[in-house]
């Protein structure tokens, strides 16, 4: 038993607590992390297996991960079960909480896009009036983006619109399918630009805390982390009020232990961070801790097919299917919509394979005939809408249910109103309209968007702001309430947005660190 | 120069040395001396037993439906996905028995679309065609199912009642047969789908705590005082 006295903790080892990890070690601060599951090791826990051999046949195992939609049987097992860390909600609002708690946290699974915020999101309340603007501009996030965006090696074209800025790419150069360029010319006289993709390639495949943050930190020698450490509370020193360190519990063994930092930094993720502040009863006395929970609207889109690519023409013309694109919002950028506040996003793919039978209402040899003569003729748009943040919208602790290890579960209270209703319904609308005008045939249509939490970008419920009255975090993403307190996941989100929020979280992420590097070695913490 | 070799040289007849003897300890030609420690066999030149899928040899007995709605279903399956160029059929991939396993181990909201689904599929049969939805032919069955056949994306089946049977069914018998062993031994050609193959996650350092603390086994105590009568009796 040690009675060491670390500098900083991190709690959680995805990429907001990986790039704390790194930016923190670096500045020659000793870091101690602490991650809530194991270490994942792919040539150990993994095998290449037919569906078959399962003893689901590839389905969902029931009631283990009942609300991941992106679950199969294949990967059931690294997300978090259910029945282990439950969570509640009201049955007419249920919510997707799609958590990983190996090593690394979600970021060992992400889609890798990878998108900058505006000044159209940052500052939200001045376009339009509705919420508030973030504390902090473009301008201050745009060098952080560019650092991110290196490490991460993102790949994309420097053909953004102003609200979709462009970044330190590695520049993709690649030409636009036929099918693409019949869309593109379809989006142009209504003013919707298509834009290319923008992804993290990373390295060796996978652009993950595990292998892009970490590996920096333990160089350092300046980094101790903990598995299977399931974080009970933040503890509190009796003298001064501040936060002190944490009890945990470890996984396997249910043996109780604590940890002693000057700093603390939860990286937890955004709802498992609010839950432990919730759990501890710390940095609420704007009593914001919870509210604003939003996220993005997803599941809606639109399925055609593009008919010179059916019966074979898919291969015969060599360059007409394929690829992917990225429409950055254009709704209420320079018009206005009497429908919905903010806009959305349309990820755009052309694809060469077999299209799912579900865009067919028939079956049997029906059916297959049907398979074979549109194979490869697919192309879809799928949606990702802002949610607003609304401070109905929360999650506070159940008192009468807790996980495995007795810590008190969470209750999500959300859902979404009619501005997310409507916004799904015009992306349908257009996107219907867009494959009209490219000539392509509309198979399917979705306009009612998945359950909160499916598009797995949770934000919001420890937003930043200049007035501790108004807000939980200041501009550094540390709590007004305790100044060695840090809360560096998506949770300080003031606002969402369209994009895909990783890019965000590890630019605040890396922004926070260096103040809070800045601060320790200046000792003014 | 001449100093450096001369250390190297001491070194590696140090060394090998020492690895001459540690060669000699672990001689595997030498029998290991009784009783051997009985963790030391599996290596990893030890063959792997090989094994069959249980459900490919040995038969189950219905759990969840009932044999009029596995009746039902049967025939619903393979109206739905006959045998087609070769490809096996949703019945002679074991799809209903599969389903009456997965269904049954589902939660109730799942369960109630089956259930109701198949009772109402036979109702209607009963009222169309005064017979059971198993003994309808193709066309019968076709009449029945065609209404409610919808277009439909990922996560949303249709709501509305009896579409949403029909098409999750369909969309859950497809799979099941493709994912199937006897689908898989039938190489597919051109656009017909291809069993599933991809990278399993086993348990990862699973929690068995909760499961041992369930077990009820009684503990075994080390500090127990011994009893007076320690050999048990047996009648002669």
């Amino acid at each position: 038993m040690k009675n060491e006295i670390h500098d900083v903790l991190i709690i959680g080892s995805g990429h907001s607590g990986g790039m704390a990890a790194k930016i923190l070690t670096e500045a020659g601060i000793r870091c101690l992390m602490l991650n809530a599951g194991p270490v994942a090791d792919v040539t150990r826990d993994a095998a290449r297996k037919p569906a078959y051999a399962l003893p689901y046949r590839g389905f969902r195992p029931p009631k283990q991960i009942d609300h991941i939609f992106q679950a199969n049987e294949f990967n059931a097992n690294v997300w978090v079960d259910e029945q282990e860390v439950p969570y509640t909600f009201e049955p007419d609002q249920p919510y997707n909480w799609v958590r990983v708690r190996l090593f690394g946290g979600r970021s060992l699974f992400w889609s890798r896009q990878s998108f900058r915020l505006s000044d159209l999101e940052l500052k939200c309340k001045s376009h339009d009036g509705f919420g508030e603007d973030w504390p902090i501009s473009y301008e201050d996030l745009a060098p952080y983006y560019s650092r991110v965006e290196r490490i991460f090696r993102v790949a994309g074209a420097l053909d953004g619109p102003p609200q979709m800025p462009n970044g330190s790419f590695i520049l993709d150069d690649s030409p636009w399918s036929l099918s693409m360029q019949r869309f593109i010319a379809a989006a142009k006289p209504r003013n919707i630009a298509v834009c290319k993709q923008r992804r993290a390639v990373g390295v060796d495949g996978l652009a993950s805390s595990v292998n892009l943050l970490l590996p920096d930190a333990e160089q350092t020698g300046n980094l101790a982390s903990i598995a299977d450490a399931v974080v009970r509370e933040i503890t509190v020193d009796k003298n001064t009020g501040l936060p002190n360190g944490c009890n945990f519990v470890d996984r396997l063994s249910r043996r109780e232990m604590s940890v002693k930092a000057r700093v603390i930094v939860l990286a937890a993720g955004t709802l498992e961070s609010t839950r432990l502040l919730l759990n501890s009863k710390l940095a609420n006395s704007s009593g914001l801790v919870g509210r604003y929970l939003t996220d993005q609207i997803y599941g809606a889109g639109v399925v055609c097919s593009v008919p010179e690519a059916r019966g074979g023409g898919a291969s015969a013309h060599e360059h007409l299917m394929g690829g992917s694109a990225i429409v950055p919002r254009f709704r209420n950028v320079d018009t206005k919509s009497d429908q919905f506040l903010r806009g959305y996003a349309f990820n755009v793919s052309s694809m060469m394979g077999a299209i799912s039978p579900r865009n067919f209402a028939a079956y049997g040899a029906e059916l297959q005939k049907k398979l074979d003569e549109y194979y490869g003729s697919g192309f879809q748009m799928t949606v990702m809408g802002e949610v607003l943040g609304r401070y109905e919208n929360h999650v506070r602790i159940d008192k009468d249910k807790a996980d495995a290890w007795d810590i008190p579960a969470l209750h999500i209270d959300t859902k979404y109103t009619d501005n997310e209703f409507n916004m799904a319904k015009d992306a349908v609308e257009v996107g219907c309209e867009l494959a009209e005008a490219a000539g392509f045939e509309v198979l399917s249509k979705n306009n009612m968007p998945n359950p909160p939490g499916y598009s797995i970008h949770e934000i919001g419920t420890c937003r930043m702001g200049n007035d501790p009255k108004k807000s939980v975090l200041n501009k550094w993403c540390q709590s007004h309430d305790h100044k060695n307190l840090f809360v560096v996941d998506g949770a300080s989100f003031t606002s969402g947005g369209w994009q895909n929020p990783t890019m965000t979280i590890l630019a605040l992420s890396m922004r926070a660190s260096e103040y809070l590097a800045g601060e320790m070695n200046r000792q003014s913490l | 120069m001449l100093r450096r070799d001369f250390v190297r040289a001491i070194i590696s007849i140090l060394f090998a040395a020492k690895m001459t003897r540690a060669q000699q300890a672990a001689d595997p030609t030498l029998p290991p001396p009784a009783p051997v420690p009985w963790t030391l066999g599996l290596n990893s030149r030890t063959p792997l037993p090989v094994t069959e899928l249980a459900d490919e040899i040995a038969a189950t007995e219905l759990r969840f439906f009932s044999e009029k709605q596995m009746a039902t279903l049967m025939r619903l399956s393979d109206v739905l996905l006959p045998p087609l160029d070769g490809k096996p059929g949703a019945v002679e991939a074991q799809t209903p028995v599969f389903l009456d396993f997965l269904i049954g181990a589902s939660p109730e909201p799942r369960q109630r679309v089956y259930a109701g689904g198949l009772d109402w599929l036979e109702q209607t049969a009963q009222a169309k065609y005064k017979t059971a939805f198993a003994h309808l032919n193709d066309a019968q069955a076709g009449d029945l199912l065609t209404p409610w056949l919808r277009t439909w994306m990922t996560d949303h089946p249709p709501t509305e009642p009896h579409a949403d049977f029909i098409n999750i069914a369909h969309d859950d018998i497809r799979s099941a047969t493709i994912n199937s062993k006897a689908w898989s031994d039938v190489p597919s050609v051109g656009a017909e789908e291809s069993t599933q193959v991809a990278l399993y996650w086993s348990p990862i350092e699973p929690d068995l705590f909760e499961r041992a603390e369930c077990a009820g086994i009684p503990p075994h105590a080390q500090a127990v005082p011994k009893s007076a009568h320690t050999m048990p009796s047996y009648p002669r």
